[in-house]
C-alpha cells in the first residue's frame, strides 16, 4: 500500500515537473520579457514589464471590463463560427452529392479557400457598416471555407464498402447520408471545424481593431490610441489566453466525439 | 464435404453478364465477358482467379452493388436490381462501422428489420457468441485484431439471416494461423446453418478446401474457365494430406497458373 501511495505521489510530482518542462520555452520567454523590460534598454512605453501588464490584466478582471470584452468577442466569434459550421457542412454535403451544385461552387471554393479574405473587410464596411452584422458576416465569410473543404473531402472519401454494407443490411438509400456518411466523415469535418474556430477568433479581433465597438480587439486599439502601453500588452496576453482556452475546449470536444477513433484509442493506452 | 452439392435448385442464376468500368482516364475496361453461372441452393461455391479477373466484380453484381450493364442476374427467381438483406456480404477489409461498438454493429441490421430493442440485443448476443467474440461486445473495431474484426463482420451479416452469403476474400487480410482458424469456423457455421455461400478468393488451397465446387475464372476479361467439383470423402485437417485433395489442388492450380501468368503480362 505504502509503495503504491508513494508511487502515485511520485507520478504526480513527475507529471507536474513534466508539464513545467514542456511549457519551459514559454516560461523562458516570459522571464526574458521581464528582465529585458527591467534592464533599462527600453522605455516602459515601448516595453512595459510583464508584472505591470499582468497587474493590468488583474485590474481589468476585477473591474469586470475583461469579462465584458471577452464576452463580446467570444459572442461574435462563436456565433460566426456556428453559422459557418452549419452552413459549411450543409453546403459541403450538397457540393459533394449534387453535380450541378458541385459545378457551381467548386471553382469558387478553390479560389476562395486560399485567398486572404480579410481583404474584403473594406467592402463589408461599405455594404454592412461597422456593427455586429458586418463583423459576424466577415467572420462567417472567413470561417466557412475550411468547413466546406473538409466536408466535401470527408464525405467523398467515405469507403464505399461501408455504404454497401449498410445497404445490404437493409438501410434505405435515404438513410445512408445520416447513418453512414456523416459519422464516417466526422473526423475530417471536425478537423475543418478546428481550423475554422481559431479563424473565427482571429477575424473577430481584426474586425474589432478596425471597426471598434467593444471587444478585446477594440479595447486594444483604444489603449493604443491613448498611448496606454500596458493596456495594449494586456490585450495580447488576454487574447492569447482566450485563444488557448478555445483550442483546448475544441480538442476536448473532439476526444469526446471520437472515442471510437484510432487516434483516441492511442491516447487512451498511452 | 460429404453432403451433396445443394439440393439442385438454383439460388443464383447469372446469365450472359458482361461488365465494363470506366477508369478516371483512358478507355473503358471489359471486366466480365458474357459470364454465365448457376449457384445451387445451400451450396458452397468458390470463385477463383488471378487478381483483376473480375471475380469480385461478379460478386458485387450479384450483391446488387454495381449496375448490371448487359445480361441478367436472378436471385431466388427475381432479377437483382439493388442490394438487399437476402444477400449478406462480408468484405476483405471488414467494413465495420468504426463509430459503433461490436454490439451496435451487429444490431444495425436487426434494427432495420424492425425488431424490438431487447430482441435486437438478444439476437446480437447470440451471434456474437456464435463467432466467439463474447466479452468484446462493447469494444470498438479499432480495439480489435484483424481476425476479431472479421468475426464481428461475420456476426453482423449472419444476424440478419440472409439466405445467401457473399464473401469477398474475407480471410485475405488475416495472418496464416488466423486464416486457418477462421476457415474451420466458417465451415462449422456453414454446416450448422446451411446457407448458399459464394466465396471469392485467389488462394487455390483455400478454395479447394472450403468449397463444394470451384469456378475457375480466366484473366481479364473474366470468363468462367472451368468448374471443378471439390467434394471429398474426408474432412478436417486429415484432408490436407490425402492424395485426392493434393491431386485436386494440383489440377486447379494448373488451371489458374496459366491465367495468373496471362494476368502478369504473359512474360513468365
Amino acid at each position: 500500500m505504502a509503495r503504491v501511495a508513494t508511487g502515485r505521489a511520485h507520478d504526480l510530482v513527475g507529471a507536474t515537473l513534466w508539464s513545467v518542462v514542456q511549457s519551459g520555452s514559454i516560461i523562458v520567454v516570459l522571464i526574458g520579457w521581464e528582465l529585458l523590460a527591467r534592464s533599462g534598454l527600453f522605455t516602459a512605453f515601448l516595453l512595459p514589464t510583464l508584472s505591470s501588464v499582468l497587474a493590468r490584466v488583474v485590474e481589468d478582471a476585477t473591474s469586470g471590463l475583461l469579462f465584458f470584452d471577452l464576452a463580446v468577442t467570444l459572442y461574435r466569434a462563436v456565433l460566426g463560427f456556428a453559422i459557418a459550421a452549419v452552413a459549411g457542412i450543409a453546403l459541403g454535403i450538397l457540393i459533394a452529392r449534387i453535380p450541378a451544385i458541385h459545378w457551381l461552387f467548386d471553382p469558387i471554393v478553390s479560389i476562395g479557400f486560399p485567398m486572404p479574405k480579410v481583404a474584403f473587410l473594406p467592402v463589408f464596411m461599405l455594404w454592412f457598416g461597422v456593427y455586429d452584422f458586418s463583423k459576424i458576416s466577415m467572420i462567417v465569410f472567413n470561417a466557412i471555407f475550411p468547413v466546406i473543404a473538409a466536408t466535401v473531402a470527408g464525405t467523398q472519401g467515405v469507403d464505399k464498402h461501408l455504404v454497401w454494407s449498410a445497404r445490404s443490411l437493409g438501410a434505405k438509400p435515404g438513410e445512408i447520408l445520416r447513418e453512414i456518411i456523416l459519422p464516417a466523415a466526422l473526423p475530417q469535418i471536425l478537423t475543418g471545424l478546428q481550423v475554422a474556430l481559431p479563424t473565427a477568433l482571429i477575424v473577430a479581433i481584426v474586425t474589432e481593431i478596425i471597426m471598434g465597438g467593444d471587444g478585446l480587439g477594440a479595447s486594444m486599439i483604444r489603449a493604443s490610441r491613448y498611448a496606454d502601453s500596458p493596456g495594449v500588452f494586456a490585450g495580447i496576453v488576454e487574447i492569447a489566453a482566450a485563444g488557448w482556452l478555445v483550442i483546448k475546449g475544441v480538442e476536448w470536444l473532439r476526444r469526446r466525439l471520437l472515442v471510437w477513433h484510432q487516434e483516441t484509442q492511442g491516447l487512451a493506452t498511452m | 464435404m460429404t453432403e451433396g452439392a445443394g439440393n439442385g435448385a438454383a439460388a443464383i442464376r447469372v446469365e450472359e453478364v458482361s461488365h465494363q468500368y470506366l477508369p478516371a482516364r483512358g478507355r473503358p475496361v471489359l471486366a466480365l465477358d458474357r459470364v454465365s453461372l448457376e449457384v445451387r441452393e445451400r451450396e458452397f461455391l468458390a470463385l477463383l482467379g488471378p487478381s483483376g479477373c473480375g471475380k469480385s466484380t461478379l460478386l458485387y453484381l450479384i450483391g446488387g452493388f454495381l449496375p448490371i450493364g448487359a445480361g441478367r442476374i436472378e436471385v431466388g427467381g427475381r432479377a437483382v436490381t439493388e442490394p438487399g438483406p437476402d444477400r449478406g456480404i462480408v468484405f476483405q477489409h471488414f467494413a465495420l462501422f468504426p463509430w459503433k461498438t461490436v454490439r451496435e454493429n451487429v444490431m444495425y441490421g436487426l434494427a432495420k428489420q424492425g425488431l424490438a430493442k431487447d430482441e435486437q440485443a438478444r439476437r446480437a448476443q447470440e451471434f456474437i457468441d456464435l463467432v466467439k467474440l463474447t466479452g468484446f461486445e462493447d469494444s470498438y473495431p479499432a480495439q480489435l485484431s484483424g481476425g476479431m474484426k472479421q468475426r464481428a463482420a461475420l456476426a453482423r451479416t449472419l444476424a440478419i439471416d440472409p439466405q445467401i452469403l457473399l464473401m469477398d476474400e474475407p480471410f485475405g487480410a488475416l495472418d496464416a494461423q488466423t486464416r486457418i482458424l477462421m476457415q474451420e469456423e466458417l465451415l462449422s457455421i456453414w454446416q450448422r446453418r446451411r446457407k448458399t455461400v459464394v466465396f471469392v478468393t485467389h488462394d487455390v488451397q483455400e478454395a479447394v478446401y472450403l468449397a463444394e465446387r470451384v469456378a475457375v475464372m480466366s484473366a481479364r476479361p473474366g470468363r468462367i474457365k472451368e468448374i471443378v467439383d471439390c467434394r471429398f470423402s474426408l474432412s478436417g485437417p486429415a484432408l490436407f494430406k490425402s492424395p485426392e485433395f493434393v491431386e485436386r489442388v494440383d489440377h486447379v492450380w494448373n488451371l489458374v497458373r496459366g491465367e495468373a501468368i496471362a494476368a502478369q503480362g504473359g512474360s513468365a
